[in-house]
């Protein structure tokens, strides 16, 4: 394939389509080509938002809970493992008490040394540190029984992410409240759920000073005051 | 909302409570696009219980210059669809991809959060049933079925570069709608 950066037209350019459909027989070559042809990129940049799109198409459909504890159970084992291996990495080496058998040292090492790799790996990749994610998990009243709901912030962000809530009566809406000094102040943050409870709404006020952040139901368009008791309570430290 | 993008960083630092926030954004996106390329629940699941796992031990290698992390997301899903698919057998494959975008599911799998994405989706299946078939046949084989454009003008029997035309052709029509789609937050 011959360069042509610069010109307006190539004889690859048609590979451009099956290349972002992913259905190019040797997409390797192209990549290649792509480095030193304007006109075949700046083909491919125009194509491949419609092909990231493409998913949208697709008929709706909800993953399992079942799914979602499997690969969050994997997850925060694995994790906690990281953890167990960063710390240990950070104690100086023990003397050898007993001996142990060589196949479940090699393990917990491996485990160690896979852990711990990933660890500065992703240290090294991440140029930014980022800010740390808190999540606060709510009270939830006998009302909405069986829901759950928790504070997420990073940074000077926040957002109410809730599940299993009962979708708000007709003519209500829920409602962001922030406690300071014991008396409830609203927000803009009014939010329903769907017909699965889920949602999660952007807390907008600084939660800065604040002791509690708490829900209410509120006839359509909120309220100045809180109408009735709190469905959700998250209890801030100080 | 946080921003995904700033989740994944902690993914990254193997937050586990960021990991699950992503998962709660798009678990349904990734395993309905599994699904579609499948066909069948359980496979559909394995897929994407794979595909998320891999997010969470590569997070670190999500650039965020190369798109949205759920663009990225769907992009393993649809990588691991294609090698499952592979395994199999091409008459599986071809069924899969011909059964059509709007009819794979079952209305009740619908929910309302969905709802919310539901105006930008149908804009997107309406533009695509409104191709000519030869045109959205062959993006859906590529895209849906993950056969390559030597194996769809094969299947077809249609010369190879009519096969990457039709492919083009498509692709444009679908891109005159993207300012549409863009305004609807797709």
């Amino acid at each position: 394939m011959s360069s042509l950066e610069g010109h307006t037209d190539c004889g690859s350019r048609v590979d451009a389509a099956p290349y972002v459909l992913g259905a190019l027989d040797q997409p390797d070559a192209f990549r290649e080509h792509l480095a030193t042809c304007g006109a075949c990129r700046t083909e491919v940049a125009r194509l491949q938002p419609v092909v990231d799109a493409l998913p949208a198409a697709v008929a709706p459909a909800s993953a399992s809970k079942d799914l979602r504890a499997r690969v969050l159970a994997t997850v925060r084992s694995e994790a906690e493992l990281r953890q167990a291996a960063g710390r240990q990495a950070d104690r100086p080496p023990a003397p050898a008490r007993r001996r142990r058998s060589r196949r479940a040292s090699l393990v917990a090492t491996g485990v160690a040394i896979a852990a711990g790799a990933g660890i500065a790996l992703a240290a090294a990749l991440n140029l930014g540190s980022p800010q740390r994610l808190h999540v606060t998990s709510a009270q939830i009243s006998a009302a909405v029984q069986g829901a759950h709901a928790s504070l997420r912030q990073i940074g000077g962000r926040s957002e109410l992410a809730v599940s299993g809530m009962p979708e708000p009566r007709a003519g209500r809406i829920y409602e962001v409240w922030v406690n300071r000094n014991g008396s409830p102040q609203p927000t803009d943050a009014l939010f329903s759920v769907t017909s699965r409870g889920d949602g999660a709404v952007d807390v907008p006020e600084s939660l800065h000073g604040v002791k509690e952040v708490m829900v209410t139901s509120e006839p359509l368009g909120g309220s100045p005051r809180p109408t009735g008791p709190p469905l959700i309570r998250v209890t801030l430290r100080a | 909302m946080l921003a995904d993008e700033e989740l994944m960083q902690l993914v990254a630092s193997g937050d586990a409570d960021a990991f699950e926030i992503v998962l709660e954004r798009h678990a349904d996106a990734a395993f309905a696009l599994a699904y579609r390329m499948c066909g069948r629940r359980s496979i559909a699941e394995d897929i994407t219980q794979e595909s998320f796992l891999a997010v969470w031990r590569s997070g670190a290698r999500y650039d965020r210059a190369r798109g949205s992390v759920r663009t990225w997301a769907l992009s393993i899903v649809r990588n691991r669809a294609i090698d499952t698919l592979r395994r199999g057998g091409p008459r599986e494959r071809r069924q899969t991809s011909d059964d059509g975008i709007a009819d794979t599911l079952e209305a009740p799998e619908r929910t309302d959060a969905q709802a919310m994405d539901n105006a930008a989706s149908d804009e997107i299946r309406v533009a695509l049933s409104e191709l000519p078939t030869e045109q959205r046949q062959v993006i859906e084989l590529a895209y849906f079925g993950g056969f390559t454009h030597t194996e769809i003008a094969s299947m077809l029997d249609a010369p190879v570069g009519t096969v990457k035309g039709r492919m083009r052709l498509g692709l444009e029509k679908l891109r005159g709608h993207l300012r549409g789609w863009e305004a609807v937050g797709v």
